[in-house]
């Protein structure tokens, strides 16, 4: 029973976590480096909820809509004017400019926030009890509002003619343009879902915790741990990945220490870079 | 808190732009003597690192407006340390390396502490600290160390008296990944068997984690009757919660800095309820105390705000005492000026005016008498307990 309550409570972090990791590999799909201002993007879409939320007195459903914008065209703005001029100098460059834009990001959020830890307006719930498992109803609230939105993305991607041309650009960017897609405008579009699904996972997280500044930060490692395992550039492969490193890291308890957690995801990398090099779905954009 | 930490970016900025301007200092008499802050403005720390700023900063204003010490005005050098080792032990190479000052003052998380000694001592810089780890002051810091805090075997015997009070016998110990885990979980263990009464469980989680559900089923197995939260307050209101959630209802203790009201307003009050909290007190009837509540404008400071208050007077006074402003001059001499037969003084003004006056002092702080062991720890302390009751700490009793 207990291995099936540690899967469990794997599974629902693990689908969170699927969100912004979703978010990530998009953007190394499109755009060919890890951005990983991800993290500010997170924490701007958990305050942005908080604004909404708190100070507005919104519903949850719609302040998650709001952070999922508000980070979304954060994303779009930074990239343009920061990371953009970065590329042309290559993949560790902009890398590299996007830790140094995440940190200047964040401390802008703690410039208005502070640094104190704030929750959401949410009446908290005792957890239910199904055939000897313990779920949270928020947790499962979450779970259904992580998978909605990775539906719709997926929609989006399949049935679109802009999710369309997205595909087409990360499979080949030199074809894509010359069939005339605008390769800005699908570098602007997959900033804008990619960040709105930081900002989204981010306020997800903080739904179940607290915010503060640091809200993306601490995620980051273990979300691009999650992407990695999962195949960088691939989308199925992000949920995928983030799944086992969830997972991984509640069955570790098993036979570890619960303060040696995070070294399953890390192990987990280095696992599948050894036998997969291009993770366990490969480095397709869908 | 928005307002120190712009300040300290501020000061942070002019102090930088100085060395811009004068690549080669002079050491004039007339220059300002720099004292190094080096405290957690962000990250688990970042509640109390802003506070224990300000009261440090009222102190070093106090002085520079009743003319400085030895004819020369103070100076805070300012860096946040992240509650992170690595971006700690940087800052302080940068202190000591760029701003060259005698002393630092402000950590926090035992684990930065234990980081940044080694640089402290190697280079003769002389560091006061509030963390309570049992290791910090047992590193080879020759002297250049001193703690303001009860370690935590201090700590954990006043917490252990106070659950067996209570009558509790079986306590699960539920705590962050920190130099003080092991040790708190021992000393605990140790009083707690003296009263019939035992810890069931241990389970040490890591930082940052979203749930600990868990390991809170991990502590569960053993069935205790009590829990015993030893984190900070980001990962101690996820354990709240999720205790909440999964329907257990027993009694609870956490240290005062994991569950600050402010945190408490963050989360709905069943949530909080049954939450005990202690922590070293600030010596509330002394002189020092109310001087320094009407310093910072504040009706109670807290046991943080109190000890830095203290750093930032025992330091100045010392300077005055040794009549030179290093590193080494300071841990030779703070001991003649915090104990002993002199005076006694409770604040740094009149320690100053009584040191002028050709007279030997001892100086009573805010946190406590300051009176210091050989290894840099004080000698005792009190302990405030509160109870939180409807989202609110309630005060219980101060032992």
């Amino acid at each position: 029973m207990e291995v099936w309550q540690l899967i469990l409570n794997g599974l629902m972090s693990g689908t969170i976590l699927a969100v912004p990791a979703i978010g990530l590999s998009a953007i190394f799909a499109v755009l060919r480096f890890t951005n990983f201002a991800l993290a500010s993007h997170m924490t701007i879409g958990a305050f942005a909820g908080f604004v909404a939320n708190v100070w507005l007195a919104w519903p949850v459903v719609p302040s998650l809509l709001a952070a999922f914008l508000i980070a979304g065209v954060v994303g779009v703005l930074s990239d343009e004017f920061i990371l953009k001029p970065f590329r042309a100098a290559g993949f560790i460059t902009t890398a590299i400019g996007s830790i140094a834009l995440t940190i200047a990001l964040e401390n802008a959020v703690r410039f208005v926030f502070g640094n104190e830890l704030r929750g959401y307006d949410l009446p908290i719930r005792r957890d239910w009890v199904l055939g000897g498992l313990r779920v949270s109803p928020q947790q499962l609230e979450n779970l259904l509002i992580a998978l909605a939105a990775m539906g719709l993305l997926f929609a989006f991607l399949f049935f679109t003619r802009t999710g369309r041309a997205m595909r087409a650009f990360a499979d080949n960017p030199m074809l894509a343009s010359i069939k005339g897609i605008n390769a800005d405008m699908v570098a602007r579009l997959v900033s804008f879902v990619a960040m709105g699904l930081a900002g989204l996972g981010g306020m997800l997280i903080g739904l179940d915790t607290t915010i503060d500044p640091l809200v993306g930060f601490k995620s980051i490692l273990t979300i691009f741990a999650a992407a990695v395992v999962g195949g960088l550039g691939s989308l199925p492969g992000a949920v995928v990945g983030a799944l086992l490193v969830g997972v991984g890291e509640e069955l570790s308890l098993l036979i570890l220490q619960p303060a040696y957690r995070s070294a399953i995801g890390f192990l987990a990398i280095l696992m599948v870079l050894t036998l997969r090099p291009r993770g366990i779905l490969g480095a397709r954009a869908y | 808190m928005p307002g120190p930490t712009r300040r300290a970016l501020i000061t942070a900025a002019a102090a930088a732009s100085a060395i811009a301007a004068s690549p080669f200092p002079s050491r004039a008499q007339s220059d300002p003597i720099k004292l190094g802050v080096l405290t957690p403005l962000t990250g688990a720390g970042g509640q109390d690192g802003p506070r224990m700023l300000k009261a440090m900063e009222a102190v070093i204003a106090e002085v520079n407006k009743a003319g400085g010490v030895l004819g020369r005005k103070l100076e805070t050098v300012i860096e946040d340390d992240q509650t992170n080792p690595e971006a700690a032990v940087r800052a302080a190479r940068k202190l000591i390396e760029v701003n060259k000052v005698p002393v630092i003052m402000g950590t926090w998380a035992s684990a930065v502490t234990s980081a940044v000694a080694p640089v402290c001592w190697e280079s003769k810089t002389f560091l006061c600290t509030v963390s309570g780890a049992d290791s910090i002051t047992q590193l080879p810091h020759q002297g250049y160390l001193i703690r303001t805090q009860p370690t935590s075997k201090l700590q954990a015997t006043a917490h252990a008296d106070f659950i067996a009070g209570m009558g509790k016998k079986k306590v699960a110990v539920v705590g962050i990944q920190a130099p003080f885990a092991l040790s708190t979980k021992e000393h605990l263990d140790a009083v707690l068997k003296t009263k019939g009464a035992k810890v069931v469980a241990h389970v040490i989680y890591e930082k940052d984690k979203a749930t600990y559900r868990s390991e809170i089923d991990q502590a569960m197995r053993s069935d205790p009757d009590f829990l015993y939260l030893n984190g900070y307050a980001p990962d101690t209101v996820v354990v709240l919660r999720d205790l909440y959630k999964a329907n257990i209802n027993l009694p609870k203790f956490c240290q005062s800095y994991a569950v600050p009201q402010k945190t408490l307003d963050t989360i709905p009050a069943e949530v909080s309820a049954g939450t005990y909290t202690g922590q070293p007190s600030a010596d509330i009837e002394g002189k020092a105390f109310k001087l320094a509540a009407a310093r910072l404008g504040i009706a109670e400071p807290d046991s943080y705000e109190a000890q830095a208050t203290d750093w930032a007077s025992l330091v100045i006074l010392t300077l005055a005492k040794a009549k030179e402003a290093t590193g080494t001059a300071l841990k030779e001499n703070v001991r003649k000026i915090s104990q002993g037969a002199g005076e006694k003084v409770w604040s740094a003004v009149e320690g100053l005016q009584a040191l002028a006056a050709g007279k030997e002092i001892n100086y009573e702080g805010a946190s406590g008498p300051c009176d210091f062991t050989e290894i840099g720890d004080i000698e005792g302390c009190r302990f405030r307990y509160m109870e939180v009751v409807d989202g609110k700490l309630r005060f219980l009793k101060v032992v």
